[in-house]
């Protein structure tokens, strides 16, 4: 069999791609939510909602992440924080915002403290609304950034609009 | 005792400083004093006993009045005494410290100096308590002329730590804000000298946002939604505290039934949250088996509370003047099946977490805090219960429907670990059999009043318990579509001074639990605190620490 450096790199970036699709390792920060996302998020790798079967398991280090899933809007003191976390992943990460705050600023928007939301600090992959959103909705935000990871493409997120019912 | 007579006796230990004495609400007294006798008068109360330190609300009075106002709430039960010093608003403001006879003070003197902008003379740590590093000097967000242009970021060289925070030549083991064990920001240092702790550390403020000061701008109606979202955990108790301060300030009387069904979404937020946090100590712990049990069986009540109210986390039950749904039939038959089976996994849980061989090698004789450092800490909730002192709003100021419906006390003496998880599971299981008890017998009646778009001009205290401890509420009206001054006071707070402290002298793989052990909750909380050093300050150098280290190899 003759071997080419192109078909390598097709054999690796394939087996990379098959790895991360079933095994994307995710890390949490909360840069300033009420908590409601945050034990929502913990719900959904419990035994009741089991994300786990998705291959998604929740990491310490941002260093052996794929995924960050922020909640909450930025708030001053954890914006280096939460770009520190994100500059330590390694690429390819994606970036995935759960609730209303981390999205618009929802309820917070207008605070003194608040530098605003997730996307004007990160490049967000992914917006999960709700205040918070259900386990469910948290599950079907992430199936289809796996979805997406799966074709190789990075998703082309769609913003809700400040209004629009979530 | 009752209250009256708490007053009275108030009264009596605070008349040589009293300037003026007033009575705004039939269980409160405010005593106008001087700053420089507000030490004294702290004093006073104190060795004669009268309850303890709840909050301190600081107010501005606006540049057109040209002062400024600390008011020291103190609680005794059901009574409350507030001691009102009135201060300058130009120049420099000073206020003595209470911080070396009631240690939980220097949280509150630090937030009122970088929210008001009042110097207080000799707290143990005058840096910032929740604004973030780069907040400008001189710039108070309570204040009323405060613009947001104002607080713009400003450049500093290095941090505002304090430097003797660093602890000296300690080894530090920082963690978080960003950490597996705690879903929350917060960052520890905690210095160790091998594998015991010598002091500790922390660094909150990750997660304040500002919303007293966004209470101002927003009208009574929406506030309720806001203050929801102080906390996704206790969601309902920060509007049941909001609804009733409103209420009694609109001389609103809210029927039994809404009272009713507050007090049961109450219990039901008060299980969810207990089983939440037996999950997560449970993992800190390394026991994950007992984390995923629990948290399945807390799905329960998360579709119990879906069922009755619409939502999972913010379940925005109560209106102002009542709440938004009825219980019926279906939803009582609902609430009987999950409650008979929680309290079965209940009982079963606290066999587990009092049997469990290696689970009690974690929890038994750890932290073990008396009653007396109880008191002194200020501890709250299932913290203090767990050590025998008998503090519970539910009991000692029964609100709302408590009356009618009231709930047993539970303590235990040991104050450990191990304790603190009985007095939690216990807890749970006096909350099914009052929530079974208010299903059985719902008073009939009407939901909702209807509530002023205007309220009434006053002040008012509204204390309920959260899951947490109790959870203080200072409402100030001047009659327009939103509130003047809202101060909130949550129990996480009062309970870092007495996790801290215990936290010396402890092994370090201990830390987890006992931080796990008070139920932190940085959201509603979001402070800044130093706490107890061993040793004094010193820097070293990289040569100088490795010629320690020769030594110390050395001399082994």
């Amino acid at each position: 069999m003759i071997t080419t450096p192109n078909l390598i790199n097709k054999v690796v970036s394939g087996i990379t791609t098959w790895a991360r699709v079933n095994s994307p390792w995710i890390i949490h920060f909360n840069s300033g939510s009420c908590n409601g996302c945050d034990i929502e998020i913990l719900a959904t790798l419990t035994p009741y909602y089991d994300i786990e079967r998705f291959g998604i398991k929740l990491k310490g280090s941002p260093r052996h992440a794929d995924v960050l899933i922020c909640t909450g809007p930025v708030t001053r003191q954890a914006r280096d924080r939460l770009l520190r976390i994100y500059e330590q992943m390694p690429e390819p990460k994606f970036v995935v915002a759960v609730g209303s705050c981390g999205i618009s600023g929802g309820t917070f928007a207008g605070c003194y403290n608040i530098v605003g939301h997730i996307d004007e600090v990160l490049p967000v992959d992914a917006y999960i609304p709700g205040c918070p959103p259900r386990p469910e909705a948290i599950i079907d935000g992430v199936v289809k950034l796996l979805t997406h990871l799966k074709n190789g493409t990075r998703p082309e997120p769609i913003k809700p609009q400040l209004g629009e019912q979530a | 005792m009752n209250t009256e007579a708490r007053l009275q006796r108030a009264k009596e230990i605070l008349a040589p400083f009293a300037r003026e004495t007033l009575t705004p609400e039939a269980n409160r007294v405010d005593v106008v004093i001087d700053a420089a006798d507000l030490t004294k008068a702290t004093a006073a109360l104190k060795s004669a006993d009268w309850g303890y330190l709840s909050a301190i609300t600081g107010m501005d009075l606006g540049p057109d009045a040209g002062q400024l106002e600390a008011l020291y709430h103190f609680c005794d039960a059901a009574a409350v005494t507030s001691l009102r010093v009135r201060l300058p608003r130009e120049g420099q403001p000073e206020i003595d410290s209470v911080a070396d006879q009631v240690p939980v003070a220097s949280f509150y003197e630090r937030e009122l100096s970088e929210m008001l902008g009042v110097t207080v003379v000799g707290t143990p740590d005058p840096t910032h308590l929740f604004l973030p590093d780069d907040w400008p000097d001189g710039v108070f967000p309570i204040r009323r002329d405060f613009k947001i242009e104002d607080a713009a970021p400003v450049e500093r060289d290095t941090p505002k730590v304090p430097e003797q925070g660093r602890m000296g030549n300690k080894f530090i083991v920082p963690i978080g804000p960003q950490h597996p064990a705690l879903k929350e920001p917060g960052h520890f240092e905690f210095a160790v000298d091998g594998e015991i702790i010598t002091g500790a550390r922390m660094r909150l403020g990750y997660v304040h946002r500002g919303i007293e000061k966004a209470t101002e701008q927003r009208n009574w109606i929406q506030n309720l939604y806001l203050l929801e979202r102080i906390c996704g955990i206790c969601s309902h108790t920060h509007t049941s505290a909001y609804a009733q301060g409103a209420e009694k300030l609109a001389q609103v009387e809210v029927p039994m039934r809404a009272q009713a069904i507050r007090e049961l979404v109450a219990g039901l937020e008060r299980i969810h949250s207990h089983l939440l946090w037996l999950g997560v100590a449970a993992h800190e712990a390394g026991f994950d088996t007992l984390f995923m049990y629990s948290w399945r069986d807390r799905e329960t009540v998360m579709s119990l509370l879906e069922e009755l109210t619409g939502n999972r986390v913010n379940y925005s039950i109560s209106i102002l003047g009542g709440v938004k749904q009825d219980i019926g039939l279906e939803q009582s038959r609902s609430i009987h099946k999950a409650m008979d089976y929680l309290e079965e996994r209940i009982r079963y849980y606290l066999d587990v977490v009092t049997s469990d061989a290696m689970f009690l090698q974690r929890t038994r004789g750890i932290g073990t805090m008396s009653r007396d450092e109880a008191i002194l800490y200020g501890a709250l909730g299932p913290t203090a219960r767990a050590s025998g002192l008998e503090r519970d709003v539910r009991v000692d100021a029964p609100y709302g429907a408590y009356p009618k419906f009231p709930v047993s006390l539970i303590t235990d003496e040991r104050g450990d670990l191990e304790a603190k998880f009985v007095v939690r599971l216990k807890e749970l299981l006096v909350s099914c059999f009052t929530i079974r008890t208010i299903v059985d017998n719902l008073p009939t009646g009407e939901l909702a009043v209807r509530f002023p778009r205007k309220v009434p001009a006053g002040e008012t205290v509204s204390r309920v318990e959260a899951p947490r401890g109790e959870a203080f509420y200072f409402i100030k009206s001047e009659g327009g579509e939103s509130p003047t001054r809202l101060k909130i006071r949550t129990p996480s707070l009062c309970n870092w001074t007495s996790v801290l402290n215990k936290a010396v002298g402890h092994q370090l793989a201990d830390v987890p639990m006992m931080i796990a052990g008070m139920d932190p909750c940085f959201s509603c909380n979001d402070r800044m605190v130093t706490v107890r050093r061993k040793d004094d300050s010193q820097t070293m150098t990289w040569a100088q620490l490795r010629a320690y280290g020769i030594e110390k190899y050395k001399s082994r």
